[in-house]
């Protein structure tokens, strides 16, 4: 009888703790970023070269990166999100996500693309998501990604180049292949209660034509949606295409996160050396007559 | 005794006069709009362009298409008032004329545009249904209309001052509430009950062709329409985004998309129509050079022209275009025939 009270106040003891230890958090962005040949991306610009030698430009990147995730200390995977992000809409280069638990993490992983578990027609019924369709007899779901421009093709000439992923299919489409692939890695990440923390996700773009598979416009040519095979080398060569970075709160602590990405930004852009803008006309004028063999690279020079 | 009998009987009549004059008195109208349910199957958007500030009602979407087929609209009589909307745009040629117009540009269709969210017009220019009204009464080659006209005569008529007032609870007619009374009225023009539709429901089966042509229309190494014109997973059949698809190789036209965006890129794009009864929509392309199907799945087939301007996406313009066989251009059409909506084109 006498133990009551003791009892009845270790309970209380208890919930006074528990309810001591309320869930903290902080703020965390996402900034993308894209680099080729050791630049930032500059679209429309004439101006890169993959390792099989081709001179190419980018007009856009529209691509999804699904399932992100952190691992805390414990083990535990904190979700982060997915997204729909597009060079043709600024907005979508930052990721906001919702407030992440206080702790220090120390994986991050993502899906490039969209699993079959959530890769379903008609899962997005708005744009910009829903442009991304990949049509039903092809497989079905969405791209996930496209990457559009144009490159100088054997012939010397100007080719529209659509580097499209998505479901691969065999010739009769009797069989589909899942393209998408998971990319992790650790980061040291230590999220303050209450602070701004941005992780800056980088694509090296030429990475996508390289290691292990040399990727070559010329023999992949300007679409590959049913191109497995091309598909299937830029699913392998996808694995290193992915880095990133962890910002802390900038010391001045009215400093938005935008403010920080702009500063990182134009760090970055001042240390870049400066492209050279194409220029239809004098290009069509330097291909004419050269040897096809010769043009890819020799293209460019001025 | 007599005269207070005569001045209670005279009071009495005056009574039964004044409450017969009252309940003789026509019921004001009350300002009680019914919101109006906008159909959609759910393949289609869900996200639409409707303001804040002009809800959809039935008695707005009724006033709207009143206005839309009344040649009052432009503000005239007698002879010289016979333009209205519907003067131009025929709902049996999916709200366009059918045929070579003289205006400054082909026509668009008038369906399906509550969820177009990128401008309206071939180049995107303008930026809502309630702008549109207002460019269209106003342009001196469509109903070239003083607004101020337009309201003074209205509002002299005998229907339209209640009309407004169920639509807008006000007698007083004004311009903006007529663009955005018509604007309601062309929200509400959904064409979403094709063969291709309720192919999309399971109602109904695609023939062999039909079918053939869908798998033209949706691959890369055949027709390769999809990537501007959609599908199945995108079934307004458009982007609603603009594109140079390689009709020409020089650009002069100062009004086509690089005049609203001022990136030279944009030189020769315009934007990708609703395939959507596109059977009945002739003629074709932004100046309306081609005058049937055949003609268009031609150029796609063999015509295009590659420039710096033409839209990465356009990728067989190294081979002049798609190079279809004369078996799958017809099962190409026979896809697009599926896109018709008869029940909408034959709506009274």
């Amino acid at each position: 009888m006498k133990k009551t009270p003791v009892i009845l106040t270790v309970l209380l003891a208890m919930a006074l703790v528990s309810c001591d230890k309320p869930n903290r958090y902080g703020n965390l962005s996402v900034g993308i970023d894209y680099s080729v040949n050791g630049m930032p991306l500059m679209t429309d610009s004439l101006c890169y070269h993959n390792e099989a030698g081709n001179t190419f430009m980018i007009t856009e990147i529209q691509w999804f990166l699904s399932h992100m995730e952190l691992q805390d200390t414990q083990g535990k995977w904190n979700p982060i999100g997915t997204f729909y992000i597009d060079t043709d809409i600024p907005e979508s280069q930052t990721l906001r996500m919702a407030p992440v638990p206080v702790g220090h993490y120390q994986t991050l992983r993502f899906t490039f693309g969209l699993n079959e578990e959530d890769n379903l027609s008609g899962l997005y019924s708005d744009p910009p998501e829903s442009n991304m369709f990949w049509p039903e007899p092809l497989g079905g779901g969405y791209h996930y990604m496209k990457l559009n421009g144009r490159y100088v093709n054997e012939a010397g000439e100007l080719a529209p180049l659509n580097v499209h992923l998505g479901i691969g299919q065999n010739a009769d489409h009797s069989e589909y292949y899942q393209n998408y692939f998971t990319v992790e890695g650790p980061i040291d990440l230590d999220v303050a209660e209450n602070k701004d923390h941005l992780i800056r996700l980088s694509m090296t773009v030429d990475n996508w034509f390289r290691n292990p598979n040399l990727y070559d416009f010329n023999v992949y040519g300007s679409a590959i949606m049913q191109n497995q095979a091309a598909q299937q080398a830029l699913k392998e060569n996808g694995q290193d295409v992915f880095t990133w970075t962890f910002f802390e709160e900038p010391n001045e602590k009215d400093m938005k996160k935008e403010e920080l990405a702009e500063e990182f930004n134009n760090a970055m852009h001042k240390a870049a050396p400066k492209p050279h803008f194409w220029n239809w006309k004098s290009v069509k004028e330097r291909l004419k007559g050269k040897n096809p063999a010769d043009t890819s690279r020799q293209s460019e020079e001025k | 005794m007599t005269k207070r009998i005569e001045k209670w009987l005279c009071q009495m009549l005056v009574a039964i006069l004044a409450i017969a004059a009252t309940s003789c008195k026509p019921e004001e109208p009350q300002y009680a709009p019914t919101p109006y349910d906008l159909q959609q199957p759910s393949y289609f958007p869900t996200r639409n362009n409707i303001p804040d500030d002009n809800p959809m009602t039935v008695e707005g979407v009724a006033l709207g298409e009143k206005l839309f087929h009344d040649p009052r609209l432009s503000g005239r009589d007698g002879t010289d008032g016979i333009r209205c909307c519907a003067s131009c745009h025929h709902r049996e040629h999916n709200f366009e004329y059918g045929a070579p117009i003289h205006t400054h540009h082909a026509m668009l269709p008038l369906v399906n545009l509550a969820w177009n969210r990128t401008g309206l017009g071939w180049n995107g220019g303008v930026a809502t249904l309630e702008d549109m009204v207002l460019a269209a009464v106003t342009s001196p080659v469509e109903i070239n209309a003083d607004t101020n006209q337009v309201v003074k005569y209205l509002q002299k008529t005998d229907d339209y001052p209640t009309l407004f007032f169920k639509a807008f609870g006000s007698r007083d007619i004004t311009f903006i509430n007529i663009e955005r009374a018509v604007a309601q009225y062309v929200r509400s023009l959904v064409s979403a009950d094709s063969k291709f539709d309720r192919y999309l429901r399971g109602e109904a089966q695609l023939t062999e062709d039909e079918l053939k042509g869908y798998e033209l229309f949706c691959t890369e190494e055949g027709a390769d329409c999809f990537h501007c014109h959609g599908g199945g997973g995108l079934a307004l059949m458009t982007t609603n985004l603009f594109y140079n698809n390689g009709l020409d190789d020089e650009f002069n036209d100062p009004e086509d998309r690089s005049s609203i965006t001022g990136s030279h890129w944009d030189r020769g794009a315009y934007k990708a129509p609703t395939l959507r009864n596109i059977a009945v929509s002739a003629p074709y392309m932004h100046d309306g050079r081609f005058t049937t199907l055949d003609e268009v799945i031609d150029f796609y087939s063999e015509g295009v022209k590659d420039s710096e301007y033409i839209n990465p996406l356009m990728h067989h313009v190294m081979d002049g275009g798609v190079q279809l066989t004369a078996v799958e251009k017809a099962q190409l059409k026979a896809f697009l025939n599926t896109l018709t909506d008869e029940n909408f084109l034959n709506e009274p």
